[in-house]
């Protein structure tokens, strides 16, 4: 362009100069002149559990832009929309920057950070004194670092005397926790995502895969064995729309639909005997109870066609790496912890498990779902122990150098059982962590009556503006991803790092610092003199993963997670320091599981019907789910940036099948009041033959949708059925 | 370690220590640097299968290839664009639309399968853009060796008219630069063999650039017959023989001509425009005094430099106001620069040779009243090859509701009709003359209330149209506006001059005068609904 300036036109200038490109080092490429950074380093993304490497541009430390790693096992490279966009939510206007107190006239009101915590500390022990221990509970999150749950877990239960604590992962994985811990005597998720690229035959249940969790689609899409791609969802979402075989099967008829198919596998003797025989146990009555579940049976529950189920046991037969991979549609079931052991059961008996390319998968939903899961020392005490059992509680008590008595012997409530509490008034204080239950939780309308019975509740979030926070008592304002240190767990059991590259906000600290504060207030922080700083809680989390099936001890230290790329549970490294872990390992390639007689189980249950079940006056099944993959849960951090508000409706929209507009008389962008038995709500239509007459589709992102949504629960799990209601249609006025 | 303390201890502060502690950022400190001397690009294996090996020949260019069986809809290309390309907080050049099925099972003979098909689009790098073509200052060039279709930013005016040639909705106005700006292809990237950020940041490889054959593209788009909806593009999306757009869209999909845009059926207002309503009708209005001052039946000199001085007065206030359309002002000097292609560039050229033959003949109807009636001749014919010039500006865009049939009737008979109003106000010759005025507002009138009405027929003749989409928001989101224009044109343009021509109101100016006013508003409530009920086209769209 050189010979190009002249008065007419100007091919520079300050507008052109605004969009110039540099080089960068750092092997980044050519990224805004603006933008150049002095130094680079990576970290784990906060969002989901698929745990994508992000490269942080760094400016004097300070992160000023953000692309995928280029090479990372995870994410080979790339990244969903919120992962390019981390960074944007940390700087929006309605982060909390100070603790607030809600005053006598109910407004919430900046106070001292010293304030907040006698405040805490008094509400608290109040509480505990005048209606028992036990009135207290809280509520964590799978969004959190690992060091900050085994804090939350530790300060909690050991030093504040609460026995009652969950997490949101209540709501996305618990019901793969009970399947996995019942079937293989460990919350073992088997697999790694190099699976995905060596199967022959991928079967998706519950899975909208392409929109959920893009970059383990990525994988599937690189899988060079040309494999079946069959997708069990009662929607032609994206995942089904690109699958080679579809089973729009009716919902909640999956558990009859998996049985039908180990009753197909059975009567052909498409079963490995030998896996059977050597690796599992309870085969025989499993055989027996599954016969009644025919095919014909099947198509009639599930409204399939008996020949599409036979071709999807012809299919699992015929594969040679078959991977059966699971998430919400199962776990968020009324009979869901039956449901995962049925895929488990199709693995098991067809010998689909510890080879390359099989297993019977869970991915779970949030960063930090599985750090949830082993050290939160919630569900289970510490590593996936017992709080039943004294050897387990004498474990941890030696290694935590504390007195047997500080632990509980009793499990704790279950999230469910919590907000039980508090209608019964058993539980009259909650501390709230990194979640948003009055936005996520099923039949949110009794869920924030209830808590208005609370004498005190506190949610520490990063945001002041979230539906629960504006509820609260006291809100305490949390650092977020970015802002600190700590590690997360992925899917795939692999520990990753999180670093500090942006100052958060005003007085703004991390959940790390703020369980250190509540320590030393409570008058418990001799107990956590070691707890000082995230790297050395993830070495007492090491000591108590010793031994165990996580067994992490062969990890040395961040820096090692760091060079390696991150590091799969287990890891004991043979005494030390054996040198780094191939990049993936897989569960169960001897066929020794973690139960006592380290054989794998066939668990059973005669499904059932829902709760709540289509009628004259609500016709319609309503389904629920991820709408796009710009947002993410309740929206706190994805409604943060513009470019990702680019990329979902404004408004709540509901999918509607044609047949059933026409029987409403709307069109697409006509409004509607969709009504179930628990509440009444307005959406735009949207028309699409993706889902089916008879059933809609609500994306759960919008604060009102659980308005909706019927409270039904997992016996097992306690995981709330998110996905069946009924609800009736009318044309909004 | 940092000590941990009894709470009644005042002077151990864990608070102070932990604030500060949380302002320190730790990552470079703590953690051992990676790729710290690595050079060029560590993606580029990844994507070096997606870039051309080679620049393009002759009679070839680089244009982008989408594989819709990999395209999931994930949007990374979106985000991915605003962040490598350091773009504003909203900005980003690719947008992802949404094609799915929505023919009832029952009705349909062979119902199309379900599916949800996302579809990432950007810049087509067109053979033939009509965003350059449009340009009324060459800001734009296609370069001659890659064909990427570039926007130079420094030279754009903010006039915004390739906004509204573009089919395809592809440049974006910036409020804080005051100009548009546009996918690049990342030409800085390709130069150096890097791919470009939407090609670098796709999970499934959808998105590749290509060397395409631009006589390939000619014959496949000029001489194709299209399918049902007659394009050969894609569903739902403008017809490829306008601009020859490069992208390639592929797909096994069988059904894919049958699917329809996630936003087919919804309808909003375009932008306002409102400077450009006033410069149109203003403009209008002045051709229409000069018009009358040209005519036989002005009655005197006085009322001939009442003319001239309104057609002065008129066609200044439009160009100024319509100088507020533009985002860039200072740089409109160069607007004539695009005269051999862009309408707009005429339009400027002929409204400012106007405008200075309005004050030439002002100053002569001042001066020497006999010099008037010739050089008054001159000025309405070049002002009506103006109001020319600004019909076939919406023309050229080729939106439905601004074709021809629809923009030259309503330019031309405001002008005709403001002309002939405002003569009868400021003083006609009576009897015969002024019975002819009132009868040729009333008729024009009568003309443009058919026209506008007739225009709802397409709600049933031609449902999902653009034009039929304009019906629709004539009477949904503008039904306001319509009532206002079509009420004030039923009193100002048929009662009043009804009544007149009836006997029931004098013939005089005064009632003229009522007219005018009543017509002036109902012509801006028109050009407004002008801006505001056109459709315009673009990509398939999302949900909305």
């Amino acid at each position: 362009m050189s010979g190009n300036h002249n008065l007419l036109r100007r091919w520079q200038g300050p507008m052109t100069r605004e969009l110039l490109q540099k080089p960068a080092a750092f092997g980044l490429g050519k990224v805004p002149e603006r933008l150049v950074p002095n130094a680079t380093t990576r970290m784990v993304c906060g969002f989901c559990s698929t745990g994508c490497s992000l490269d942080a541009h760094l400016v004097d430390g300070h992160a000023v832009n953000l692309t995928p790693t280029a090479v990372h096992s995870v994410n080979l490279g790339m990244a969903c929309p919120k992962g390019w966009e981390a960074l944007t939510p940390l700087e929006a206007a309605d982060r909390a920057t100070v603790p607030l107190l809600r005053d006598e006239r109910g407004v919430l009101r900046p106070v001292s950070w010293r304030k907040a915590m006698e405040r805490f500390c008094g509400e608290f022990r109040r509480i505990q004194e005048t209606h028992g221990p036990d009135s207290v509970a809280w509520l964590g999150s799978g969004q959190i670092t690992t060091e900050e749950l085994a804090f939350l877990g530790a300060l909690g239960k050991f030093g504040m005397g609460i026995r009652h604590g969950d997490g949101n992962t209540r709501q996305c994985m618990a019901s793969s926790v009970v399947a996995y811990k019942q079937a293989f005597g460990f919350d073992a998720p088997p697999f790694t995502y190099a699976d995905f690229e060596q199967s022959d035959v991928i079967v998706l249940v519950g899975s909208n895969l392409a929109i959920a969790h893009p970059i383990l689609w990525q994988r599937v899409l690189r899988n060079r064995n040309n494999p079946q791609i069959v997708v069990l969802d009662p929607r032609t979402t994206e995942t089904a729309s690109a699958a080679t075989l579809h089973l729009p099967l009716g919902p909640k008829s999956d558990l009859v639909l998996l049985y039908s198919l180990a009753h197909i596998l059975i009567a052909r003797d498409w079963v490995d005997h030998g896996f059977i025989s050597k690796s599992t146990s309870g085969y025989d009555a499993f055989r027996k109870f599954v016969a009644p579940f025919t095919p014909d049976f099947a198509a009639g529950q599930s409204g399939l066609k008996v020949e599409v189920i036979e071709q999807l046991a012809e299919m699992i037969h015929n594969g040679k790496a078959v991977s059966f991979w699971w998430t919400m549609g199962v776990n968020q079931g009324h009979e869901a912890v039956r449901t995962a052991q049925a895929i488990i059961n199709l693995a098991l008996m067809t010998g689909n498990i510890g080879r390359p390319g099989t297993g019977a998968n869970s991915i779970t939903g949030q960063c930090n779902a599985m750090g949830s899961r082993l050290f939160s020392n919630t569900t289970s005490l510490f590593g996936g122990r017992d709080f039943e059992s004294a050897d387990d509680r004498r474990a941890v008590a030696d290694i935590l150098n504390l007195s047997v008595d500080r632990i509980p012997d009793t499990n704790s409530l279950a999230y469910d059982e919590i907000v039980a509490g508090i209608r019964e008034g058993r539980i009259k204080g909650l501390w709230l962590v990194g979640t948003n239950p009055s936005h996520s939780w099923i039949h949110q309308g009794e869920f924030n009556e209830l808590i208005r019975n609370l004498e005190f509740f506190v949610v520490q979030d990063m945001y002041h503006s979230t539906e629960t926070a504006q509820r609260a008592d006291l809100m305490l304002p949390a650092a977020g991803w970015g802002e600190k240190e700590g590690t997360f767990i992925n899917s795939e059991r692999r520990f990753g790092v999180i670093k500090k590259v942006r100052r958060p906000p005003g007085e703004a600290m991390s959940d790390f610092d703020i369980f250190r504060l509540v320590a030393h207030f409570w008058g418990c922080g001799e107990l956590f003199a070691d707890w000082t700083t995230p790297e050395r809680v993830f070495q007492i989390v090491k000591q108590l993963s010793a031994g165990r099936p996580c067994d992490i001890t062969g990890i040395r230290d961040y820096q090692a997670l760091d060079d390696c790329g991150g590091i799969q549970w287990p890891w004991c490294g043979n005494g030390g320091d054996a040198g780094n872990p191939p990049t993936e390992r897989r569960l169960f390639e001897d066929g020794r599981f973690f139960t006592e007689d380290q054989r794998a189980r066939f668990l059973v249950e005669t499904p059932r019907p829902p709760g709540e079940v289509p009628d004259s006056q609500f016709p319609w099944i309503l389904l629920t789910g991820r709408g796009t993959s710009a947002q993410w849960h309740t929206q706190s951090r994805t409604s943060k940036s513009q470019i990702l508000q680019k990329l979902y409706p404004a408004g709540l929209y509901l999918e509607l099948n044609p047949e059933d507009a026409a029987r409403v008389g709307v069109g697409t962008g006509d409004r509607v009041r969709i009504t179930s038995r628990r509440g009444s709500i307005h959406a735009s239509v949207f028309i699409t033959s993706t889902v089916r007459p008879g059933q809609v589709f609500l994306p759960m992102h919008y604060p009102q949708v659980n308005r909706l949504t019927y409270a039904e629960f997992d016996p097992y799990s306690r995981q709330p059925s998110y996905k069946s209601c009924a609800v009736r249609i009318d044309v909004a006025n | 370690m940092p000590p941990v303390a009894d709470p009644s201890e005042p002077e151990f502060d864990l608070i102070s220590l932990l604030l500060e502690d949380q302002q320190r950022l730790t990552a470079v400190e703590k953690f051992s640097q990676q790729h710290h001397a690595a050079s060029g690009h560590l993606h580029r294996s990844l994507y070096q299968d997606l870039i051309p090996l080679s620049a393009p020949g002759p009679g070839e260019q680089y244009g982008f290839e989408v594989d819709l069986d990999k395209c999931s809809g994930c949007k990374a290309c979106v985000v991915a664009c605003h962040s490598l390309n350091g773009l504003d907080e909203d900005e980003s050049w690719r947008n992802v639309g949404l094609l799915t099925s929505r023919t009832p099972q029952k009705a349909a003979p062979a119902p199309t399968p379900a599916v949800m098909q996302h579809v990432t689009t950007t810049c087509h790098h067109c053979v033939d853009p009509a965003c350059l073509n449009g340009c009324p200052v060459l800001a734009y060039e296609k370069d001659p060796l890659t064909g990427i279709v570039r926007h130079l930013d420094d030279q754009c005016i903010g006039c915004q008219y390739c906004v509204m040639k573009c089919p395809y909705d592809v440049p974006k106005y910036s409020d804080r630069m005051g100009i548009v700006r546009k996918c690049d292809m990342c030409q800085q990237r390709l130069g150096d063999g890097e791919a470009p950020a939407c090609v670098q940041a796709c999970p499934t490889e959808a998105i590749r650039i290509q060397v395409v054959n631009v006589a390939g593209i000619r014959g496949e788009y000029l001489l194709a017959s299209g399918g049902p909806r007659g394009n050969g593009f894609l569903p739902d999306s403008p017809a490829p023989d306008y601009t020859l757009p490069t992208t390639r869209f592929l797909s096994t999909r069988p059904a894919l001509k049958d699917l329809s845009a996630a936003d087919a059926d919804v309808v909003q207002p375009a932008p306002a425009h409102v400077p450009l309503v006033f410069l149109l009708v203003l403009s209008q209005w002045s051709v229409g005094l000069a018009l009358a001052g040209g005519s036989p039946w002005v009655r005197d000199v006085s009322v001939l430099r009442l003319l001239a001085g309104g057609a002065l007065a008129t066609v200044l206030m439009g160009l100024g106001l319509g100088a507020l359309h533009l985002g860039q002002p200072f740089r409109a000097w160069r607007v004539f620069l695009g005269w051999r292609r862009s309408w707009f560039s005429r339009e400027a050229i002929l409204f400012g040779l106007y405008s200075g033959l309005v004050a030439a003949w002002c100053a002569a109807s001042w001066q020497m009243p006999s010099a008037g009636s010739a050089l008054g001749r001159t000025t309405a014919i070049v002002g009506l090859a103006a109001v020319w010039s600004s019909i076939m500006v919406y023309v050229d865009t080729r939106r439905a509701f601004w074709a021809m049939r629809h923009t030259a009737p309503r330019f031309l008979s405001t002008t005709v009709m403001l002309g002939a109003a405002g003569f009868g106000a400021v003083g006609a010759l009576p009897g015969e003359p002024a019975r002819n005025l009132a009868a040729l507002v009333f008729g024009v009138s009568l003309l443009k209330v058919f026209l506008e009405l007739i225009l709802f027929r397409h709600l049933e003749a031609t449902p999902g149209t653009p034009l039929a989409g304009s019906a629709r928001l004539l009477l949904s989101h503008l039904a306001r506006w319509t009532a206002v224009r079509l009420g004030s044109l039923a009193v100002g343009g048929l009662l009043l001059p009804g009544l007149m021509l009836s006997g029931v109101l004098p013939l005089d100016a005064s009632g003229f005068a009522f007219s005018l006013a009543l017509l002036v508003v109902s012509e801006f409530a028109e050009r407004f609904l002008f801006f505001r009920a056109v459709v315009p086209e673009k990509m398939p769209g999302g949900v909305t």
